[in-house]
């Protein structure tokens, strides 16, 4: 069996689902978050099988502040640089809602698929 | 795990360097400081463990240096495309001259670059006064228990202006500048963090950036305001005959459109000629934007160079 196939159809998937990801755990979250601190919890949830990796996290982070989905502030740390808290913005909450939405639909119709239930 | 896992930080960031090579060197700053933040803590989370040793996990956790160069180039990709401002119809090689010469007053690039060619006086001297206060002082310090401190406290300074003047820049002219600042590093002692910074090649070309904003902001600004001031004039000719004409002219107001030592030598009488003026005025205005446009672009070039390229 090729591990490369398994792992590029993983990355195929993660495409959206890691921007999902992020934006649940801050919308759970009642205190602002920094990059390790989000990675860690995935981390935690992901029970030691590689489902993504904690570099793909940051890149994704960025992007969805840029999108105005996330604000963030710097804060210095004395432990080194300083860290990006990260919190959620409404217009992050409304597109939360919206893509749980289209991601319990999705597994639905996957699921229907391969569970055979009613093909 | 291949032969040539990195063993440690430093290791790491080289080969996600080497990994980058070919893209922006601001996305690079940016994907290093995120690397090393990561990596820095996760050491520092686990007190027992070696570096060698954290390392040896990181392929699993937070991914081999070739796969997150993969998720940033992919990010990078996506989000410029969200964030780009659409050229306008104008840009396109099928518009005719004309249209593509006075498209540029559609143009929200150019007016950005406009604008930052009018703040780059104020940023000048604000940047210009920080260099030549911060060495004056340092070398005055020096010989005191302040000095070190001081320099430390004045270089740091130095690169949190620079991230910001990278973000404005960016807001301006749309050129890619890092998002992150550079990262400090291991925790070291003073005097080895000063001897880095000073062998540093960024050090130097930032300050040397900072410095010559002056003389780049005088001239910007005076292109800009003669640029807008002689344009505007002009292409406002037809108000000023009209308000001869029904009379709601200020009082005091000459009809003489550029004056030389006191004498008119351009001055329309009549509302037809006024036209002749009022197009020269905006051909003048189109050039002064087309030329805020290359200028932003130039300059944003030169800031890249000195404030990001220089040190990777």
């Amino acid at each position: 069996m090729d591990d490369s196939q398994a792992r590029k159809f993983q990355k195929d998937l993660n495409g959206g689902l890691t921007a999902l990801v992020l934006l649940t755990v801050l919308e759970r979250s009642n205190e602002d978050l920094y990059g390790y601190e989000i990675a860690k919890r995935l981390q935690k949830a992901n029970e030691g099988e590689a489902l993504f990796k904690e570099g793909t996290v940051y890149p994704v982070l960025r992007a969805l502040a840029a999108a105005g989905l996330l604000t963030s502030r710097v804060v210095p740390s004395y432990a080194g640089p300083a860290r990006r808290y990260y919190r959620i913005t409404d217009e992050g909450r409304a597109m939360q809602r919206q893509w749980s939405d289209i991601w319990r639909q999705t597994r639905g119709f996957v699921d229907r698929f391969i569970e055979g239930s009613d093909v | 795990m291949s032969a040539n896992a990195p063993r440690s930080i430093d290791d790491y960031l080289k080969q996600l360097r080497a990994a980058l090579a070919d893209q922006d060197p601001a996305l690079v700053q940016d994907a290093l400081y995120d690397a090393e933040e990561y990596l820095r803590a996760e050491v520092a989370a686990h007190p027992g463990k070696s570096e060698a040793d954290v390392l040896e996990l990181i392929a699993s956790t937070y991914g081999a240096p070739d796969e997150v160069a993969a998720a940033y180039r992919d990010t990078e990709v996506k989000v410029k495309a969200a964030l780009k401002t659409p050229a306008p119809a104008s840009a396109s090689p099928h518009a005719g001259g004309l249209r593509r010469f006075f498209g540029v007053f559609m143009d929200v690039r150019a007016y950005t670059s406009l604008f930052y060619m009018l703040l780059s006086l104020a940023t000048g001297i604000l940047y210009f006064t920080f260099v030549v206060t911060g060495l004056s002082l340092s070398a005055g310090f020096a010989v005191l228990i302040i000095g070190i401190p001081f320099f430390l406290a004045f270089i740091g300074m130095g690169r949190v202006i620079a991230l910001g003047e990278g973000r404005l820049l960016e807001a301006m002219t749309g050129e890619r500048m890092p998002r992150r600042p550079v990262h400090p590093g291991a925790p070291a002692g003073w005097l080895t963090r000063i001897g880095e910074m000073l062998k540093d090649v960024r050090t130097w070309t930032t300050l040397l950036y900072f410095l010559l904003m002056l003389p780049l902001g005088i001239i910007y600004f005076c292109i800009a305001t003669v640029g807008l001031a002689f344009g505007l004039r002009l292409a406002l000719a037809p108000v000023v005959v009209l308000g001869r004409d029904l009379n709601f002219l200020p009082l005091g107001m000459a009809l003489d459109m550029i004056q030389i030592d006191g004498r008119a030598v351009a001055a329309p009488h009549t509302f037809i000629g006024a036209l002749f003026y009022m197009a020269l005025g905006l051909v003048i205005l189109a050039l002064l934007m087309h030329l805020a446009r290359g200028i932003g672009r130039g300059h944003a070039r030169l800031a890249k160079s000195l404030l990001v390229e220089a040190g990777a």
